[in-house]
C-alpha cells in the first residue's frame, strides 16, 4: 500500500473562484459549484457555468459517493517529494450527486491494484494544516479503520 | 468544398541536428533548421518575406527564455534581419498546427510571398514535467495535490478510461512502438535512427505513469524543424516538387480548463476538426494513402484514427496490428517514425512528413502511390489541427 506518510503534497492555493471549496473541505464538506440558472454542477470551478453561461453560481454540497472515472499509476519518481508513495494511484472520481464533475484524488487504504474504472469510492478528508484540507477517495466498501488512510 | 483547395504548397524543409543535451542555445538548432529549409527551396534570405512559429516550452515548472528555451518570432527577426520582411506572426493556441494555418492564410491574402515556420524545442535539465511547487495555484491546485503533473499523466487518466470501457489491452500498443521506430531507421534526422527496438525492449521498461511505458512516451530532446510555405503557382518554379495544401482543419471543442480525464475532449476535438477537413477537401478516411498522427504519448494515435474517422471508437488496437500500418500496408503510419522515433520536436515534424510523402521526397521510406496524405499535428485535445496534403494540385 502506498505510504503517503512521508509525502509532502504542494499545498493548494484558493483564489476567488475556489475558496468555497477549500472553506467547505475543511469543515469536513464537499461543496461543488452549481448554476443557479439551469442546476448543473461543475468541478473544476469557474467563471461561467459550462452548460448554459449563466454567472449565477453557488457552491452546494453534494454526499461524496461516486466511481473511478479514470486513473493512473504513477511510477515516475522525478518528483522526489511524492517517491515515498509510488507506486500510487491518482484518481478521476465522477460523483453520483455531480454527474459530469469530476474529482481528482488518490485512492487511500488500499493497493494501487485496486483502482479501476467503475469502482465504487466515496470521499475521505485529509488535512494538510491548519487552512487545507485535502478531498480524498477510498473504496466504498473499505473498512473504517482504514478512513483517512 | 474549400475554394482555396490546393492553392498553398509546402516547399522545401529543414531540421537541425537532434541532441538530447541542450549544449547549445535553442537559438543555433532553429537558425539551422530555418536556413536548411530555405536552402532546400532554392531560395534566399531576401526571398523570406513571411515568419510564424508557436514558440511554447510544454515542460512544467522551467523558464521560458527566448533564444535559450524557446525560439520566438521576435527571436527569429533578430537573428535573420530579413530585408523583405512583410508579415509575422506567433500563435498561442492551436500549437505548431496554428502556425502553419495562419501562415497559408496570410499568404492566401497576399500579405507575403515565402513564409518559414518553424518549431524548435528545448529539453531542460533535471526533471521536465515537474509537479507544482510547495503550492499549487490555479487549474493544478485541484490536481497538484494529488501527484498530477504533466501531460503524460494527465493523457494515462484518459488512456485507462479508453482501455476499460472498451475491453481492450496496452499490450496491443507494441505494435505502435515497434512499426514506428522500424520506419525510424529510414529517417537519418531522428533521435532514435540506428537504435532498434524490440519486443522484449518495450515490454520490459519500466512503467511511466499506467498505462505508459517508457516507450509509449516521446524523449524530450533540444532541435528544431523548419518548412517553407509558398502560393503553389510560385511554388511551382522552385526547386522541390511542391505538396499541395488540400485542407485543414482545427479543433472546435473545449472543456473546462484544468478538467482531466474526458476521453470526450480528444474525441470531440479530434472529430471537429477532421470533419472541417474532409469537407474543405472532399476527401474521406478511405481515401488517404498514407498517414502522420502525432504521438508524443502512444495513446493520441489511437484517440487519433478514431476520431478523424479511420476506423470505429474502440476499435484502432486492432485496426494498427497485421501489418496495416507498416510502409506497404493499407495505412502506413508515422512513416518517418513519430515523434516516438525523432524525439519531441512536435507536430511540424508530422506536417513535413505529410508533404515530403504527397511530394514524392520521402527517400527509402516513401509510400507507393501517396497522392492524397493525412496529418494530425498535435493532440485531437486542446491545440489539434489536422492537414491534407496532395501531389497533384486537384
Amino acid at each position: 500500500m502506498s505510504d503517503w506518510s512521508a509525502v509532502t503534497r504542494p499545498v493548494p492555493v484558493p483564489n476567488e473562484w475556489t475558496r468555497p471549496f477549500w472553506d467547505a473541505a475543511k469543515r469536513g464538506s464537499l461543496e461543488l459549484q452549481r448554476c443557479q440558472a439551469c442546476g448543473h454542477f461543475q468541478h473544476p470551478p469557474y467563471a461561467t457555468c459550462t452548460k448554459c453561461v449563466s454567472v449565477d453560481l453557488k457552491f452546494e454540497p453534494v454526499t461524496g459517493g461516486g466511481t473511478i472515472y479514470a486513473y493512473t499509476v504513477m511510477y515516475h519518481t522525478g518528483d522526489k517529494r511524492f517517491a515515498p508513495a509510488v507506486p500510487y494511484a491518482s484518481i478521476i472520481v465522477e460523483l453520483d450527486a455531480a454527474p459530469g464533475a469530476l474529482l481528482a484524488g488518490n485512492l487511500l487504504g488500499a493497493e494501487y491494484t485496486e483502482a479501476k474504472v467503475g469502482r465504487r469510492v466515496e470521499v475521505v478528508f485529509e488535512k494538510l494544516n491548519d487552512e487545507i484540507t485535502l478531498p480524498q477517495f477510498r473504496l466504498a466498501d473499505a473498512k473504517p479503520a482504514e478512513r483517512g488512510a | 468544398m474549400w475554394e482555396n483547395r490546393c492553392k498553398i504548397a509546402i516547399s522545401g524543409v529543414g531540421y537541425s541536428k537532434v541532441s538530447r543535451a541542450a549544449d547549445v542555445p535553442l537559438a543555433a538548432h532553429a537558425l539551422e533548421a530555418v536556413k536548411g529549409a530555405i536552402e532546400d527551396s532554392g531560395l534566399t534570405l531576401e526571398d523570406i518575406d513571411g515568419l510564424s512559429t508557436y514558440p511554447e516550452l510544454p515542460a512544467t515548472g522551467h523558464a521560458e527564455v527566448d533564444g535559450i528555451s524557446v525560439v520566438s518570432v521576435n527571436c527569429m527577426m533578430a537573428m535573420l534581419k530579413l530585408p523583405s520582411l512583410t508579415w509575422h506572426m506567433q500563435v498561442g493556441n492551436n500549437n505548431i498546427g496554428g502556425a502553419v494555418q495562419t501562415a497559408a492564410a496570410a499568404l492566401l491574402a497576399g500579405l507575403c510571398k515565402h513564409v518559414v515556420v518553424w518549431r524548435a524545442m528545448h529539453n531542460p535539465k533535471g526533471t521536465y514535467q515537474n509537479l507544482p511547487g510547495a503550492q499549487a495555484t490555479g487549474p493544478a491546485q485541484f490536481t497538484g495535490p494529488y501527484g498530477f503533473g504533466g501531460p503524460g499523466q494527465h493523457m494515462a487518466v484518459a488512456y485507462t478510461r479508453y482501455l476499460e470501457r472498451n475491453n481492450q489491452s496496452r499490450d496491443k500498443m507494441v505494435t505502435l512502438a515497434l512499426t514506428q521506430r522500424k520506419h525510424t531507421q529510414h529517417n537519418p534526422h531522428a533521435f532514435f535512427y540506428g537504435t532498434p527496438l524490440s519486443r522484449e525492449d518495450y515490454f520490459n521498461s519500466r512503467m511511466v505513469a499506467y498505462p505508459f511505458c517508457l516507450f509509449d512516451c516521446d524523449i524530450p530532446v533540444q532541435g528544431a524543424v523548419a518548412i517553407v510555405m509558398t502560393t503553389a503557382e510560385r511554388a511551382r518554379d522552385l526547386k522541390p516538387k511542391p505538396a499541395y495544401l488540400a485542407s485543414y482543419g482545427q479543433r472546435l471543442h473545449f472543456e473546462v480548463a484544468g478538467r482531466i480525464g474526458s476521453l470526450a475532449n480528444y474525441m470531440e476535438g479530434g472529430a471537429s476538426s477532421a470533419k472541417l477537413t474532409w469537407e474543405r477537401s472532399g476527401f474521406s478516411p478511405k481515401d488517404v494513402d498514407v498517414a502522420q498522427i502525432y504521438d508524443g504519448f502512444s495513446a493520441s494515435v489511437i484517440y487519433g484514427l478514431e476520431s478523424y474517422g479511420f476506423c470505429k471508437e474502440g476499435e484502432a488496437l486492432d485496426y494498427i496490428q497485421d501489418g496495416r500500418i507498416e510502409l506497404d500496408g493499407e495505412l502506413p503510419l508515422n512513416t518517418f517514425g513519430g515523434s516516438l522515433g525523432t524525439g519531441r520536436i512536435h507536430g511540424l515534424w508530422h506536417i513535413i512528413e505529410g508533404a515530403l510523402q504527397a511530394s514524392g521526397r520521402a527517400g527509402s521510406r516513401q509510400v507507393k502511390d501517396a497522392n492524397v496524405s493525412f496529418v494530425g499535428a498535435s493532440a485531437p485535445i486542446v491545440t489539434g489541427t489536422t492537414f491534407i496534403f496532395t501531389r497533384e494540385p486537384y
